[in-house]
């Protein structure tokens, strides 16, 4: 047996070459979601720069929002955003949580094996249908029940419905942060005698919180990202005036963009087409911060343990 | 035992310990925090029970005894005979793009968990995922529209399931990499050390170890992401999906399909939901949200048995 | 082993497409003239039963767009085609009418529904594309008045009633009783209920709503102009009810309140029963029920009529779109099939001129203002 030499510590070239292929096979499919991102900003910003060259930029901070009669009003379409996205994290922040806390710290592996996918069941249902649910159900039988002024169509009937979508969506993130939580925690909490309640509230919450954090951020994110619920359930047809009372009808800036393109007798002009390309950029740019946010918290999760 | 009869100042020695151990009031706190917790799961569930019972309702005129028609009756005008074939037929090809753009999502997967550098450039891809992740499916619809239908209609034929399931499929790549990221982030280290130690390279270990280990989750992941797809109404929209009557003689399987006009479940939902209400449209709406629902929910249940499975194995 | 079952199910996906692909590379034309052979999709014309009269046997494909209104009727049209033995392929898409008309003009669509005329603009967008067209009239709808069955306090509303609950000058009004002075300023004689006055109808951009203006309110404005009350530019509704784009949304709005008001198209308010309660409108002769007779003989004031566009080169070159529009405008599917969709068919004198139009392809639109 001649002794080893470098060569054979090199390898078989012939492994190596397919090796660096597979490698840059592997690496362009990675870098097909940049390609896929400057996709989209490109298929934007062209038109949403000959929107703002051609509109009065005025009419962005009017009451209406009526693009076939040239009025922009952004500002109409952000405030029901706000609303419905508000009403959609007040529901589904308790619920979401409070499931959270329940499967991680308190129901049995057994019971958690069983709910926590039923939950996601819940995250697979297809929005039309919660669109759907919240005309037939929600807004005749809770919302127009407890608030005598709402109508069929309402702000608030698709925020609840909104907030039913990003229920398991919370609870989910949020359960992995909790679980992700050292046990040792735990133990040194009950080791100085404090209760169940005491040592969830008190320190594995605290704990998770990043997690938390980054939960409601992305749930804020689907609830402002999310189109057919506020579609059918909200009531405003191709135009919406502006409205901070979530019992009225209102469009989001999804709902717009859809409702342009569907459901219209009004003649189409340049401005009323590169203006749902203004819109789309606009939630482009709201969703990017909003996950760069989320993101730092992700991060600060996984540096802390 | 002992504890609990003697009797000081009228209370139990264990009422004292636990008084001292719990600050008083027997825990009623926690027993009201335990009741709140279980309630908010309960209301979470019981939205998923009453949703199904509300659609059951109006589904039930057509559902079972229409079930053959209203699956291989085409999209047309006459409630009584009018079909969910061609939607289906949409909804099938959107799913098949996505399904062939599973490998490109794990393949970007394996390299950002296995082969990246801890650079500069690989954390922006996956910051750039996550944020794809998190943008609203109207915005891929606008994307679709402007860059697929319009821009290279010449490939696509302008609105047709081609640019429809490229749509969806670009819409749900950035989740079938996280998720496939996080099932391959989960091998153990071990397994990849002992085969680098016997000599393998890096694509031999990631091909006879990581994937084979990963597979069930990433297989998971890749099922609740198509879910998602069939589901999706809103990029369709602005696609161009046809909402009012289709009738083709192309077969569910004939890829000429894919160079028509087209529409999907979640459009025709949509679509027969606004029709006059005594024209029975209403309840053909509701059926085809039953055979939606069964759809996704089948592949969800299968997701979860896989996922199961892959848990249990791993102990 | 399970990598092994899914790399094979790669393997045949892959193998799949690349066999579609090759499918797609046949040009688009050559399908015309293949007989599609028997597929599990051959569902079409088997949907309903008598034929209604001669179809054609030409292969092709047709595209229509547009209004929503008039998509019901475009669909059964084709589907009764079909049925008469068509072999065409027909797809009907429900936009809007704008929508229909910039597709229309772009030369993207065979027919373009329109719950209203072409406008100018759009007629220039066609011009400069090139697209000529055939206007072809194929049926009335009326514009139906509704509130609650609760609301037993108003059976009949004059136009002037109209005017003062939803025109320019009710903005802010809660009761129907607010708008008693302009309804009687405008002659009116009706007494207005003191309850609630909750709106939900048609939004601006409906072709459902520029219908009432000009039908409903359009005397009201002029006389309110007249008088000084409003300028030219006031004319329109008030801004403050829910407007919603979906009509069976309208209705439910309607069912939601025991005091509502709204409207919608006459085919919806027919299709809700007896969860609304239709008004009768008085035009100045009396109060007038909504119904197929008293909208076709013109008796009922608030009518429209429907359209279709039809590409007139398109027609030319594809022998099954001319035989659709054939079939469309032959007497038996302006009668029949337009009531069964819900609509009202026109008169005998209009039908005949329709037909005409479309028999000599006159070109271009009688109707732009």
């Amino acid at each position: 047996m001649a002794a080893i030499t470098i060569d054979d510590l090199r390898g078989n070239p012939r492994r190596l070459r397919k090796e660096a292929v597979v490698k840059n096979v592997f690496r362009s499919a990675a870098g097909l979601s940049i390609l896929i991102s400057i996709g989209i900003v490109l298929a934007l910003i062209g038109r949403t720069w000959s929107f703002v060259g051609e509109v009065d930029l005025g009419t962005l901070w009017g009451d209406n929002w009526a693009p076939r009669s040239d009025q922009f009003s952004l500002k109409a379409l952000l405030t029901s955003t706000a609303v419905v996205t508000g009403i959609a994290m007040i529901i589904a922040t308790p619920l979401g949580l409070g499931s959270a806390i329940y499967l991680s710290e308190y129901a049995k592996p057994g019971v958690r094996r069983t709910l926590k996918p039923i939950l996601e069941v819940l995250a697979g249902i297809p929005s039309v249908v919660i669109g759907f649910f919240c005309v037939s159900f929600i807004s005749p039988n809770l919302v127009q029940r407890f608030f005598d002024s709402a109508g069929t169509f309402s702000l608030a009937a698709a925020g609840v419905g909104v907030g039913i979508l990003t229920i398991p969506l919370i609870a989910s993130v949020s359960e992995d942060a909790m679980r992700s939580v050292p046990r040792e925690l735990r133990e040194a909490s009950y080791g100085l005698g404090a209760r169940k309640i005491t040592t969830s509230v008190k320190v594995v919450l605290p704990a998770a919180v990043s997690g938390l954090v980054a939960a409601f951020i992305l749930a804020v994110s689907r609830a402002i990202g999310e189109t057919m619920v506020v579609l059918l359930a909200a009531g405003s047809a191709n135009a919406s005036q502006f409205s901070t009372n979530p019992f009225d009808e209102g469009l989001t800036m999804t709902a717009a963009i859809a409702s342009q393109v569907r459901g219209s007798d009004a003649a189409v002009s340049q401005s009323v087409v590169d203006s749902l390309y203004f819109v789309g950029f606009t939630l482009f740019a709201i969703t990017l911060i909003l996950n760069v946010v989320a993101e730092r918290f992700v991060r600060r999760v996984r540096q802390a343990y | 035992m002992a504890l609990t009869t003697i009797a000081v100042g009228g209370r139990t020695a264990a009422d004292r310990v636990r008084e001292e151990l719990t600050a008083g009031g027997g825990d009623a706190a926690g027993k009201a925090f335990q009741a709140a917790l279980i309630t908010c799961l309960g209301i979470a569930l019981a939205i998923i029970v009453f949703l199904l019972y509300d659609v059951w309702g109006d589904a039930s005129e057509v559902l079972p005894s229409r079930l053959s028609g209203l699956l291989s009756g085409q999209y047309t005008a006459s409630a009584g005979t009018a079909g969910i074939f061609n939607a289906l037929r949409g909804t099938f090809s959107i799913g098949a793009f996505t399904v062939l753009s599973f490998p490109i999502g794990i393949a970007a997967a394996v390299y950002l968990e296995e082969y990246a550098p801890p650079t500069r450039f690989t954390r922006l891809i996956n910051v750039n995922i996550r944020n794809l992740a998190g943008v609203p499916s109207v915005v891929y619809g606008i994307f679709g529209l402007s860059i697929l239908v319009e821009r290279f209609g010449s490939f696509t034929g302008g609105a047709t399931p081609i640019a429809a399931g490229i749509t969806i499929a670009i819409l749900v790549l950035p989740i079938v990499i996280i998720t496939s990221a996080e099932a391959i982030r989960a091998v153990p280290r071990t397994l990849r050390e002992g085969a680098f130690g016997l000599g393998a390279t890096r694509w031999e270990v990631i091909r006879t170890q990581v994937l084979p280990y990963a597979t069930p989750g990433v297989l998971t992941g890749t099922v609740l992401a198509l879910a998602r797809a069939l589901g999706e109404a809103a990029p369709l929209l602005l696609v161009g999906a046809i909402g009012e009557r289709l009738s083709d003689r192309v077969g569910f399987f004939d890829p000429e399909g894919l160079r028509k006009p087209f529409t999907a479940l979640p459009i025709a939902i949509t679509d027969w939901a606004k029709r006059p209400l005594n024209s029975g449209f209403f309840q053909n709406s509701a059926a085809a949200i039953v055979v939606l629902l069964a759809i996704v929910l089948v592949a969800n249940s299968a997701a979860i048995v896989l996922r199961n499975r892959f848990e249990k194995k791993r102990g | 082993m399970q990598t092994k079952r899914v790399k094979w199910a790669a393997v045949a996906m892959v193998a799949g497409l690349a066999l579609s692909a090759c499918g797609e590379d046949d040009p688009v034309a050559s399908d015309t003239t293949e007989a599609p052979g028997g597929t599990t999709g051959d569902a079409t014309g088997e949907t309903t039963g008598e034929p209604s009269g001669e179809a054609g046997t030409s292969e092709g494909e047709i595209s229509i767009t547009g209004s929503s209104t008039v998509a019901p009727i475009s669909a059964l049209v084709a589907d009764e085609f079909n049925a008469a033995g068509s072999p065409a392929t027909i797809s009907v898409d429900d936009p809007g009418t704008g929508d229909g008309f910039a597709l229309f003009c772009e030369g993207g669509a065979d027919i373009s529904d329109a719950s209203r005329p072409i406008k100018q603009e759009e007629a220039d967008a066609c011009e400069a594309a090139g697209v000529e067209f055939v206007e072809i009239e194929v049926a009335f709808d009326g514009l139906t008045v509704m509130t609650n069955p609760a609301n037993d306090a108003v059976e009949c509303l004059t136009t002037a009633d109209l005017y003062a609950l939803v025109g320019p000058e009710s903005e802010g009004f809660a009761n129907w009783s607010d708008g008693q002075e302009i309804a009687t300023a405008l002659g009116s004689a009706t007494e207005l209920p003191d309850v609630p006055l909750d709106i939900t109808a048609p939004g601006t951009e409906s072709g459902t709503y520029d219908a009432f203006i000009e039908l409903a309110l359009g005397d009201g404005a002029e006389a309110r102009i007249e008088s000084g009350d409003i300028t030219e530019d006031d004319a329109g509704t008030r801004s403050d009810y829910s407007s919603q784009a979906d009509d069976n949304a309208i209705i439910s709005g309607i069912e939601g309140s025991d005091t509502s008001f709204g409207w919608v198209g006459f085919a919806f308010a027919e299709g809700a029963g007896d969860a609304i309660k239709e008004i009768a409108v008085d035009g100045g002769d009396g109060c007038i029920e909504p119904s197929i007779e008293t909208i076709a003989d013109g008796s009922y004031p608030l009518s429209r009529s429907l359209y279709i566009y039809v590409n007139a080169a398109n027609a030319e070159e594809n022998s099954a779109l001319a035989e659709y529009v054939d079939f469309y405008v032959q007497s038996s599917s302006l009668t029949d099939l337009v009531s069964q969709a819900g609509y009202v068919p026109l008169p005998d004198d209009r039908a005949t001129a329709a037909t005409e139009r479309w028999t000599a392809r006159t070109p271009g639109s009688d109707l732009l203002g």
